[in-house]
C-alpha cells in the first residue's frame, strides 16, 4: 500500500450541462480534495472540448441508489398502466392532431 | 498603424508566455495527481496559445514579414525579451505553482488593460487571454493557499519558493509594457498577491529594488537549446 | 491509446477461469442477460470472476493510457514548430484524461484508484507493451499517432459496445477524442514524407521500428489466447485478436503506399482469394519478452511513474490537509453561530 493512501482525495461524481436548456448529465467521476476543487478539476477534465456550460459535483458516497434487486418490483408494475400513454386513445381521423 | 503597440512590448509578453508555457509543458505526464496533470496542461496550452497569437502578430508586422516559428526557433537566447521569472527551471511543484501565480497576477491586469486599448489586433488577443489568465490565477491562487495553509512540509516548500522567486518580482513590476499603466499594474499585482498570501497565512516579503537578473540567463539558454534543437537541425524543413 | 495483452494467458490464466461445476442459476441468469445484449451496471449482481476480470482489464487499459503519456511526452519540449507543440501537448493531455475516465470506470466495480495505481507501481499490473519502446526521433510521434493509435482505435471501437455500462461509456468518450489522435499522427508523417530527404528518411526508419510492435498490440493469435473465449462469452471482447489485426493491416497498407513508405515485411502481399493482405510471422519471443518486463524501456517507464507519484505525495497531502482544516473551521463557525 502506498504511503499516501491515507490522504487519498475523495471521489466525486461529475454532472455537466451541455448547453443552456438541457439537464445536467452524469459524465464520470474524479478525485479532488474538496467540492470546490472538484468543480475546477471537472472543468479541466470533462470540458476540454467545450462540452459544458455548467458543472455539478456530488461526493460519490452521498448518492443513495435504488436497489437493483428491487428493479422488477419497482418498475414492472408501470408496464400495465398503458392508459397513461397518449397512444392508448383512439382519436377520429377527422379531428386530426391532438 | 499609429496605435500599434511597439514590438518590444509584444515580445516581452510573447516570450514570457512561450517560456512559461514551455516550462509548464515539462510537467505533462509527471504531475502530482492525474487530475492536476490535466489541469496544469490546460494552463500550458493557454499560455502557449497566447504566445503563438502574439508571435504571429509580430511576425506579420515585420518588414519583410516572418513567421512565428522563425521567431520562436531561430532567435538566439539574448534576443528573447521575456521576464526572467518565466525561464527558470521548474523546481518542485510549490515553485512551479508560485511562478504561475506571480505571473498570472501580473498578466490579468495587463490583458485587461490591453483589452480596452487602441491596438485592436492586440485587444482581440487580450480579450481571450484575460479570461484564460483569470482561470490560471484562480488555479494557482488555490494551490498557494493550500500549500501555505496545508501541512508543515507544504508550508516549508512554498516559503522556500517565495524566497527563491521573490527577487525576480522587481523586474516584473518595473518592466514597461506599452498600453498599460505601470503604477496601476503594480497596485493591482500587489493587491492580488497580498490577498492570496493572507489567505495562505503567509507574510509577503518587502519588495526590494529590482535585482538585475543574471545577464547570461543560464536557464533560458538550457530551455532554448532543447526547444530549438530539432528545428535547427533541419533549418529548411516544414513540419 | 490502448492496451493489448489483456487476454494473454500469463496474466489471465489464474483468474476468471470458467468454473468446472455447472453454472448456478444466478450465473445462468447473468449469461442470459449478456446474450440479450443487456448492459450490466455497477449495482447489478454479477459473477465475481466477471468483476475481477473487468477490474483487471479496465485498470490495465487505464495504466496504458497513463504510461503512454511518457514516450510522446518525451518530444513535447522539442516539437519542431509551435503548432506541433500545441497539438502534441493537447494529445498527451488527452491520454491522461482517458486514463482518468478508465480509472473512474474501474472504481465503479469497487476498486480504489490508489490500489490500482499501487499494483502498477509494484509491477503486479501490466500495461500495453508498446510503450516500452523508445521514441528516438520526432517521426516516432507521427508513427505512434498513425499506427499505434490506429491499432488502438480498431481495438477500442468494439469496446464501446461491451457489456459493462461504465466501461462502454468511458470508451465512447475515449473514441470520440481519439479520432483526432490518429489524424494528427498521419499528418506529421505526411509532412515528413512531403519534406526534405532527411525528413522522409526519418519517417521510413520510424515505420520500420514501429510496424511489428504495432501488430503485436492486438495480442497473441486466437489459437494461443485461452482467455478470449471467456471474455467474448461475457460480452467484453467482441472481435478476435486475429480479425482485428487483419483489419488493421488491410487498411494500413494503402495508407503507407499513399505516403510512399514501405512496410518492413517481405511477405506482405495482397491475397485475392482471401480478399486480405497476407503478412509475415510475428516474433512472439519479442512480444513475451517485452510483456514480461524486458523491453527497451520497461524500467524507465515504471520508474518515471513511481517518481511522479512519490514526488506528488506531499502535494496531495497538503490539499487533503487544507480541505480538512477548512471543513473543521466551517463546523466550528457553525457551532459558534448556534451558541450565539
Amino acid at each position: 500500500m502506498s504511503p499516501q493512501s491515507g490522504s487519498a482525495w475523495p471521489l466525486f461524481e461529475v454532472f455537466i450541462r451541455n448547453k443552456q436548456g438541457l439537464d445536467h448529465k452524469h459524465v464520470g467521476s474524479l478525485h479532488a480534495s474538496d467540492p470546490a476543487h472538484a468543480v475546477t478539476l471537472a472543468r479541466d477534465v470533462y470540458t476540454r472540448r467545450q462540452e459544458g456550460v455548467s458543472i455539478w459535483v456530488v461526493p460519490s458516497n452521498a448518492i443513495t441508489a435504488s436497489d437493483p434487486d428491487q428493479k422488477a418490483d419497482n418498475f414492472d408494475p408501470m408496464a400495465s398502466k398503458i392508459y397513461r400513454h397518449p397512444t392508448f386513445y383512439d382519436i377520429p381521423e377527422e379531428i386530426g392532431h391532438m | 498603424m499609429s496605435n500599434a503597440i511597439p514590438e518590444t512590448s509584444l515580445l516581452t509578453l510573447a516570450d514570457t508566455c512561450l517560456l512559461w508555457g514551455h516550462r509548464l509543458s515539462e510537467w505533462c505526464g509527471h504531475g502530482p495527481a492525474l487530475e492536476e496533470d490535466i489541469a496544469l496542461t490546460n494552463t500550458a496550452l493557454d499560455v502557449i496559445g497566447q504566445a503563438r497569437a502574439l508571435l504571429q502578430l509580430v511576425a506579420h508586422r515585420r518588414t519583410p514579414p516572418t513567421t512565428e516559428d522563425a521567431l520562436a526557433y531561430f532567435r538566439d537566447p539574448h534576443e528573447f525579451r521575456n521576464l526572467s521569472l518565466a525561464e527558470l527551471a521548474n523546481g518542485d511543484y510549490a515553485q512551479t505553482i508560485l511562478r504561475s501565480f506571480l505571473l498570472a497576477a501580473w498578466f490579468v491586469p495587463v490583458w485587461e488593460a490591453l483589452e480596452k486599448g487602441a491596438d485592436r489586433q492586440v485587444a482581440a488577443i487580450a480579450t481571450n487571454a484575460s479570461k484564460e489568465a483569470r482561470m490560471q490565477l484562480r488555479h494557482a491562487h488555490d494551490w498557494v493557499v493550500r500549500f501555505g495553509d496545508g501541512t508543515p512540509e507544504s508550508r516549508r516548500r512554498i516559503e522556500a519558493a517565495v524566497a527563491s522567486l521573490w527577487p525576480r518580482c522587481g523586474e516584473l513590476l518595473d518592466v514597461e509594457i506599452d498600453g498599460t499603466a505601470r503604477t496601476a499594474r503594480r497596485d493591482a499585482w500587489l493587491s492580488i498577491v497580498t490577498t492570496t498570501f493572507t489567505k495562505a497565512t503567509m507574510t509577503m516579503p518587502p519588495m526590494g529594488a529590482a535585482s538585475t537578473p543574471n545577464s547570461s540567463h543560464p536557464d533560458r539558454v538550457t530551455l532554448l537549446t532543447e526547444m530549438q534543437s530539432l528545428a535547427r537541425q533541419h533549418p529548411n524543413a516544414v513540419w | 491509446m490502448y492496451t493489448q495483452a489483456l487476454d494473454v494467458p500469463d496474466i489471465a490464466a489464474q483468474q476468471a477461469a470458467p468454473h468446472a461445476h455447472g453454472a448456478s442459476p444466478a450465473e445462468a441468469n447473468f449469461l442470459a442477460r449478456i446474450a440479450r445484449d443487456e448492459k450490466i451496471e455497477p449495482q447489478d449482481e454479477m459473477p465475481e470472476d466477471y468483476r475481477k476480470s473487468l477490474i483487471r482489464q479496465i485498470s490495465q487499459h487505464a495504466h496504458s493510457e497513463v504510461v503512454g503519456m511518457l514516450p510522446e511526452g518525451n518530444w513535447i519540449t522539442r516539437a519542431p514548430s509551435l503548432k506541433r507543440k500545441e497539438i502534441l501537448l493537447a494529445k498527451v493531455q488527452d491520454e491522461g484524461g482517458h486514463g482518468l475516465y478508465l480509472y473512474s470506470a474501474a472504481e465503479t466495480l469497487g476498486a480504489s484508484r490508489d490500489d490500482l495505481v499501487d499494483a502498477l507501481h509494484s509491477g503486479k499490473a501490466k500495461y500495453s507493451s508498446i510503450f516500452n519502446y523508445p521514441t528516438d526521433s520526432w517521426a516516432d510521434i507521427g508513427t505512434i499517432g498513425w499506427l499505434v493509435d490506429g491499432a488502438a482505435i480498431m481495438n477500442q471501437v468494439p469496446l464501446c459496445r461491451c457489456s459493462y455500462g461504465p466501461y462502454a461509456r468511458a470508451m465512447i468518450r475515449v473514441c470520440k477524442e481519439e479520432s483526432f489522435h490518429q489524424r494528427q499522427g498521419f499528418d506529421i508523417v505526411r509532412a515528413l514524407c512531403e519534406g526534405t530527404a532527411a525528413q522522409k528518411q526519418m519517417a521510413q526508419e520510424s515505420v520500420n521500428r514501429w510496424w511489428w510492435p504495432t501488430l503485436m498490440m492486438f495480442g497473441p493469435h486466437d489459437s494461443d489466447s485461452e482467455h478470449t473465449g471467456q471474455a467474448s462469452a461475457w460480452g467484453i471482447k467482441r472481435i478476435s485478436n486475429d480479425d482485428l489485426r487483419q483489419r488493421f493491416v488491410d487498411v494500413t497498407v494503402p495508407q503507407a503506399a499513399f505516403l510512399g513508405l514501405t512496410l518492413p515485411d517481405a511477405l506482405l502481399k495482397w491475397n485475392a482469394d482471401r480478399g486480405h493482405y497476407d503478412f509475415g510471422p510475428i516474433d512472439w519471443n519479442e512480444f513475451w519478452r517485452v510483456v514480461k518486463g524486458d523491453g527497451p524501456c520497461n524500467a524507465e517507464r515504471l520508474n518515471d511513474r513511481v517518481q511522479a507519484f512519490d514526488d506528488g505525495g506531499w502535494v496531495r497531502e497538503a490539499a487533503a490537509a487544507h480541505a480538512d482544516k477548512r471543513a473543521r473551521r466551517a463546523v466550528s463557525a457553525a457551532s459558534v453561530r448556534i451558541a450565539a
